[in-house]
């Protein structure tokens, strides 16, 4: 078992690690977690996902964009890829924020985006459901039902595919009123999110979390009323 | 639509600006060669990119039906892909837009040191745009102020990434930049291979090489990595195109650019050039850097897809004041492609704005 000062400073080059996208020192910290018997949920959560979480502040204020965070983004997940098995072994679930089915629309294959903002996700705690790119409109509406989560996020990155949006919004809120639709992707605006009756936009997937966090206070209060 | 006060035909106007004089009224040249025209024109989206025949006539008939300068191309934002060894997927169903990368050439860096650049005249989508540029050579219409708009310059970091996929070039800019280098080489040396070919095909005269670079934007990558990746590739083909004797290049600088325009001020456009920004760079900014090439319309796509026509309107007037204060000339267009499926009656808005208030 490390002493409290080797897990803290295991826990630093975990979060180092994935900030500064060292994917090889990710996993070297990683198995030297496992190996000294630090718990691997707070190696997970206070170390990779720390670094993920400063890295997404960095891309907020312009000091680290999409490369870095995609760098970064393997660098948590090669270390997650170690220290996974470990937490489920043990038993101990996180505690889930929230649950979201994500995807890119039928038509569009641009995915970059959207897998950022699955990262964030992931990152903030929240169960993601993610259905990938070229989404047949009706597996949204399917995996929602499926799955029971709170938020769907649509993404798309062309005027033609942004069309797709409002079909999908209709098919979901005829099944289940209550969901919460997130809208991201360059054609959109907070405007054009509203004309197609969605309830969020997120401008960027270092804001995407935020708005779906709100979303889903203002659901409970609607519910709680 | 009708044009009662013009002095100038749509042809004549763009080649004003060209000799750097006043047009009567502002051009109206919307990027609108794919799906908006075999759209309007009752063919499919797909018809615009690989029925060279069907794609000339429905720009033909677009151009013409709506008063705007005409200047046919036969190209796709995902070039690269397909004509350096990988698979295209044609546009389908309600919701595509234009040709996607359906398998990349290369998956590693190690692919990108063992590829080869095609024969140039059979790469992808090259022979069909030929059968397109065979067919619009034979014609210069007095809207025609080009009659081939040939793809090459202004591009090449995103056709890099369209032969690796623009996440893997994101990656190896970090990890591995020889690799992102070669690739950016080898991106350069298949234009370069293009523009000499539509050369030999076409001469120079009426033709206007083009591109654009929507995986440069900020968006994406940040102004030191433009500086090191982007901006001297650009500039080299650049050159060698001016070096052939082309005499203006078109720019779309697609996306949010505002922090590389300082790089994009270095690169060299033409005598003039034809540069045109997206909506997330202002038309004062786009002027500071271009003081001497002509600037295009920048107004938002959706807004024509999702607006009212009271807004598209009120959008297309503010654009077009805007841009007649600005001294080196300017045309009207959106700030990138024209929607596919954007309401007739919003373009109609469109040009009825530049009409009632585009005029010198």
């Amino acid at each position: 078992m490390a002493s409290e000062e080797r897990t803290k400073e295991i826990l630093n080059e975990l979060h180092k690690a994935v900030y500064e996208f060292e994917e090889d020192d990710a996993v070297k910290w990683a198995k030297i977690a496992l190996e000294e018997g630090v718990d691997p949920f707070a190696a997970t959560m206070d170390g990779l996902a720390g670094g993920m979480v400063e890295a997404g502040e960095a891309y907020n204020n312009k000091e680290y964009f999409v490369p870095e965070l995609l760098m970064c983004a393997d660098a948590l997940y090669a270390g997650l890829d170690l220290l996974k098995p470990a937490i489920e072994a043990s038993g101990r679930k996180a505690k889930v924020t929230g649950s979201i089915v994500l995807g890119v629309v039928e038509g569009d294959v641009h995915d970059i985006g959207k897998n950022l903002v699955k990262m964030m996700f992931e990152v903030a705690g929240w169960t993601v459901y993610d259905l990938g790119k070229d989404v047949p409109l009706d597996r949204f509406v399917e995996e929602q039902l499926k799955t029971g989560s709170e938020v769907v996020g649509l993404s798309a990155l062309m005027t033609t595919s942004m069309l797709a949006m409002p079909v999908v919004v209709k098919k979901i809120r005829e099944k289940n009123p209550n969901v919460r639709i997130l809208l991201g992707g360059a054609p959109l605006n907070p405007e054009v999110m509203e004309k197609f009756g969605a309830d969020g936009y997120a401008e960027t997937a270092g804001t995407a979390v935020d708005e779906a966090i709100n979303l889903l206070k203002m659901l409970k209060e609607e519910e709680g009323s | 639509m009708a044009d009662k006060k013009g002095t100038m035909t749509d042809r004549e106007r763009v080649e004003a600006l060209l000799r750097r004089e006043k047009p009567d009224r502002v051009p109206i040249w919307p990027f609108a060669y794919a799906g908006f025209a075999t759209v309007y024109a009752g063919a499919s989206i797909a018809e615009a990119y690989n029925k060279p025949e069907v794609a000339l006539a429905a720009q033909r008939k677009t151009a013409q039906d709506f008063g705007w300068a005409f200047v046919p191309m036969l190209g796709y934002a995902a070039y690269g892909g397909w004509e350096l060894g990988g698979e295209i997927k044609w546009p389908s169903g309600d919701f595509a837009q234009a040709p996607t990368v359906a398998r990349f050439p290369v998956e590693t860096p190690d692919d990108v040191m063992n590829l080869k650049v095609p024969d140039v005249k059979t790469a992808g989508i090259v022979p069909l745009s030929k059968q397109f540029y065979d067919l619009s050579s034979q014609e210069r219409l007095d809207n025609e102020p080009f009659n081939v708009m040939s793809f090459g310059a202004n591009m090449s970091f995103t056709l890099a990434g369209n032969i690796s996929g623009p996440d893997k070039l994101c990656k190896w800019i970090l990890k591995k930049p020889e690799a992102a280098h070669r690739l950016l080489q080898l991106a350069n040396e298949h234009i370069i291979k293009l523009a000499e070919y539509w050369k030999e095909l076409y001469g120079v005269e009426g033709v206007l090489p083009l591109g654009g670079e929507p995986t440069s934007a900020n968006q994406l990558i940040s102004p030191k990595m433009f500086a090191e990746f982007a901006m001297p590739y650009i500039k080299e083909v650049n050159e060698k195109f001016l070096e052939l004797g082309y005499k203006h290049l078109y720019a779309h600088i697609c996306g949010e650019h505002n922090a590389n325009m300082e790089y994009w001020a270095q690169i060299p456009m033409g005598d003039p050039g034809i540069i045109s920004m997206a909506q997330e760079v202002a038309l004062e900014t786009a002027a500071k850097y271009f003081p001497n090439d002509i600037i295009l319309g920048n107004i938002d796509p959706a807004i024509i897809q999702t607006g009212t026509t009271d807004e598209v309107y009120e959008a297309t007037k503010k654009n077009v004041l805007d841009g007649m204060k600005l001294s080196q000339g300017y045309v009207f267009s959106p700030g990138c492609e024209m929607p596919p499926m954007a309401p007739i009656e919003n373009v109609k808005a469109m040009n009825q704005a530049v009409i009632d208030h585009g005029w010198y």
